[in-house]
């Protein structure tokens, strides 16, 4: 039988009609049989008994015919030893002894007898009936009846064929009906596997339209419903991995998602930047296949072991490689075996040189306020202990303590001015300044101290020079705190050249050329670093506050000049500034 | 690797875990000769020391390594594949052994060179370095990912090292000519510049292996002209 429901409804229907029919049919053959037998047994022993009266009075031999035809039956009548008398069919002499016979026997004893044979002779099945002859209570003889069952045979085969051409209609009408019921039945049931069917694909649109109000009905209804579940079900949470994988994707932090075998499960794009990997040979490999970081390969054992969320700071590869702050947790609620590791990289290079920075700095300042403070402690003490008496030595401390509390009172003032400077609260009022000008009023400030050492200043400045876009101030600070280094590091008599140009970028130049000490090429860099000097010693004795330079290169960047530093040791040091040329209007 | 059908998990994951480990010996390697070249261009001769004395670790594990191949093979008596994964995992755990050694060198040498003057802007040694160390990373990763083409790069990158070798002889040649005062420092870095090279042949020397273990084909002693030819 096929796996198939409409198939075992329709067998089902067709085997039980066919069956009953059959059944039926057969009982009924049976019941007929059995009453027309019934019939003909009663029949023949109305008759035997008649014939038994007519026996009983006279010779019936000659009569013998008649009555047979009379009793549509063989008339035979046997003594009481079952030999044969007389028989209205066959030859006496030739017939054998009845009293055998079963319904001789039963007639014998019972008083009838009836027994049906097939009989050879005639190819039918043959009932027998005897009654005894009585004489008083003695038996003298018995008289049997023999009728063909010709007529039984007849009926019975009607019968048979017209229950055969029932069989056929009723069978034929049947199939149709039943198949009808079934498909009927079944097709709801069929329309409900193929919608889950889709569903087990993922399509999970769509409604049942079966309306029944029986079982079926209620549940395609019931499915119905859940399905409107499922989907709003779905969607949510497809919102919320589309969240989450929006916020992965685009998180500034690396993220890389271990399985539980340890194996990199899925990582986001600022993970592919930061390690410089492509997602296609990494995923699926370890952390150590992938890209051997022996610093988050110890974090990682480490984790393993303790199975406590590890958090460190490793360093990424390369001579200037990045400093990362790992996290290394697991991921709450995932089932047993199968834990995921989480590891999240925050990129802290940046801080971390900040604040050595700041380390430095403070270490820096601290230094540069502690040297003069010393100083001036040192020589208070000494006057403390006696050297105030002495009019000519006090009055000589009281002025070195004086020098050394200028100088911190210098450095207090550029370090305010820088930190203004860099944190933008520096007002800087732009106009059109002539270079020259300024430059004039600068050198007058500086002539004492180079007359001092006898130095010579060249000048070389057209009439026709632009106008740039500065402060006023500023501007004469610029050139104060360069034109004071070239001052400061050039042997006496010796000389310092100024010139000014236009040059075909929009800039003019201010070059200031000494000839000087120079300055150590790798050094150059560095100059523009707060407290940053190359001969440490030489430079204070000067008079220095080390932030000279800084003060000059963050003005620079504010004025969208730039200033370049060219040296040689032993030979000279030139300085360029370039300030924007200013174009009518626009003071930007 | 792709994954085996052994019969014994324990034997895949003896075969895992010398793998794991000789991937961990790389990157030891790796940092080393990073913090060794590190020490040298910051002039942090406190990180040097840190270098020659973290060898200790490469050398144990190298041991460990070796033993755990040596019982491998003693146990499970391996045939192809696993034979030549085996063989070529000691020798390529020698040789990045040695590569540590070299990193050592190195380190040693940056500590007298820091103490004086920098004879000239370090240019061309950090660019052998890089190479050498980006030889290093790609060999391994050929192994990681038993690629063949990668391998292949690693074997004619060596060319270019060599002749930054060469390049860095003769400028410190004519350094040394000018000034005696130079010697010293010059001589330094001409060892450490050979060191370089050296590391670079040994990461060559990886690379071949890891073709062998790929192909089967031993491209040791291939003549300079057949280089050119695609292997893989």
């Amino acid at each position: 039988m096929k796996n198939n429901l409409f198939y075992k409804i329709f067998a089902t229907y067709i085997i039980i009609i066919l069956l009953s029919v059959v059944v039926i049919g057969f009982q009924t053959t049976r019941q007929i049989k059995a009453r027309l037998l019934e019939q003909i047994e009663t029949d023949l022993t109305t008759y035997a008994g008649m014939i038994d009266l007519a026996y009983t009075r006279g010779d019936i031999k000659n009569k013998l015919d008649q009555l047979a035809k009379i009793a549509d039956a063989r008339i035979t009548v046997i003594d009481a030893t079952g030999t044969v008398l007389i028989d209205s069919e066959a030859k006496v002499s030739e017939m054998d002894n009845h009293l055998n016979r079963t319904e001789i026997q039963e007639a014998r004893i019972k008083g009838k007898g009836a027994s049906k044979r097939y009989s050879h002779t005639l190819q039918i099945d043959t009932l027998y009936v005897a009654l005894p002859i009585r004489e008083g209570s003695d038996i003298k003889g018995y008289i049997r009846l023999a009728r063909p069952l010709l007529e039984v045979r007849n009926s019975i085969r009607q019968f048979n064929w017209i229950i055969f051409q029932s069989i056929l209609l009723l069978g034929a009408l049947s199939f149709i009906i039943a198949f009808i019921f079934s498909a009927r039945l079944v097709s709801p049931i069929q329309e409900m596997e193929q919608f889950t069917q889709k569903l087990r694909d993922g399509e999970i649109s769509g409604t049942l339209l079966i309306d029944s109000s029986d079982e079926v009905g209620r549940l395609a209804r019931n499915i119905n419903f859940m399905m409107t579940e499922l989907r709003e079900k779905v969607q949510f949470a497809n919102e919320e991995k589309g969240k989450l994988e929006a916020a992965f994707a685009s998180m500034t932090d690396a993220v890389l998602v271990l399985d539980s075998q340890g194996r990199i499960e899925a990582l986001n794009k600022s993970f592919k930047s930061i390690f410089g990997v492509r997602r296609r040979n990494i995923l699926g490999r370890t952390p150590l296949e992938a890209f051997r970081n022996i610093e988050l390969q110890n974090a990682l054992e480490d984790y393993k072991e303790t199975g406590k969320p590890v958090s460190r700071e490793i360093s990424l590869g390369a001579v200037n490689g990045s400093i990362l702050d790992v996290n290394i947790s697991s991921i709450q609620g995932l089932p047993k075996g199968e834990e995921k590791t989480m590891i999240v990289f925050h990129d802290v290079t940046q801080l971390k040189k900040l604040e050595k920075m700041r380390v430095d700095f403070v270490a820096n300042v601290s230094h540069e306020i502690k040297t003069p403070l010393t100083a001036i402690l040192g020589f208070i003490e000494t006057l403390q202990d006696g050297a105030i008496e002495e009019e000519e030595t006090a009055r000589k401390f009281l002025q070195t303590i004086g020098k050394h509390a200028e100088r911190l009172n210098r450095l207090v003032d550029d370090l305010l001015e820088l930190s203004d400077i860099e944190l933008g609260e520096t007002r800087l009022f732009f106009e059109s300044v002539s270079v020259s000008g300024i430059l004039e009023s600068v050198l007058s400030m500086i002539e004492p101290k180079a007359s001092n050492k006898a130095l010579t200043i060249e000048k070389d400045m057209p009439d026709d020079l632009s106008p740039i876009i500065a402060d006023r101030d500023k501007l004469n600070q610029i050139l104060l705190n360069v034109l004071d280094n070239a001052v400061k590091f050039t042997p006496e008599s010796e000389s310092i050249s100024i010139a000014a140009f236009d040059d075909s970028e929009g800039y003019v130049v201010v070059e200031i050329k000494d000839t000087g000490i120079g300055i150590p090429k790798d050094e150059i860099p560095r100059l523009g670093e707060r407290f940053y000097r190359v001969d440490k010693t030489r430079s204070r004795e000067l008079g220095g506050t080390g932030l000279g330079l800084s003060i000059v290169k963050h003005l620079m960047i504010a004025h969208n000049g730039k200033i370049e530093i060219a040296s040689q040791l032993g030979i000279g040091t030139t300085v360029s500034l370039y300030f924007p040329v200013y174009k009518g209007e626009d003071t930007g | 690797m792709e994954e085996r059908g052994h019969t014994s998990r324990s034997y895949e994951r003896a075969l895992q875990d010398i793998k794991e480990n000789l991937l961990y010996l790389g990157g030891l390697t790796e940092k080393a000769i990073q913090n060794a070249m590190k020490s040298l261009l910051d002039r942090n001769s406190e990180l040097a020391r840190e270098v020659i004395e973290a060898d200790a670790v490469i050398n144990r594990l190298d041991e460990e390594i070796e033993g755990k191949c040596i019982d491998a093979i003693a146990l499970r008596q391996p045939v192809a594949r696993d034979l030549r994964f085996l063989t070529t995992a000691i020798k390529i755990n020698a040789h990045l052994e040695r590569i540590g050694d070299m990193a050592v060198n190195i380190a040693e040498k940056a500590i007298p060179l820091n103490e004086e003057p920098q004879l000239k802007p370090y240019i061309d040694l950090p660019r052998m370095s890089d190479i050498a160390q980006k030889m290093i990373k790609k060999s391994l990763d050929a192994l990681v990912g038993e690629n063949c083409e990668l391998a292949d790069e690693v074997i004619k990158e060596d060319e270019i090292v060599d002749s930054l070798n060469d390049q860095i002889f003769r400028e410190l040649l004519t350094f040394m000519l000018e000034d005696p005062r130079t010697i010293h420092r010059a001589i330094l870095i001409m060892q450490i510049s050979k060191n370089l090279e050296r590391i670079s042949d040994h990461a060559t020397s990886i690379a071949i292996l890891v073709i062998y273990l790929v192909t089967g084909k031993n491209v040791r002693h291939q003549n300079r002209e057949k280089k050119s030819q695609k292997i893989c």
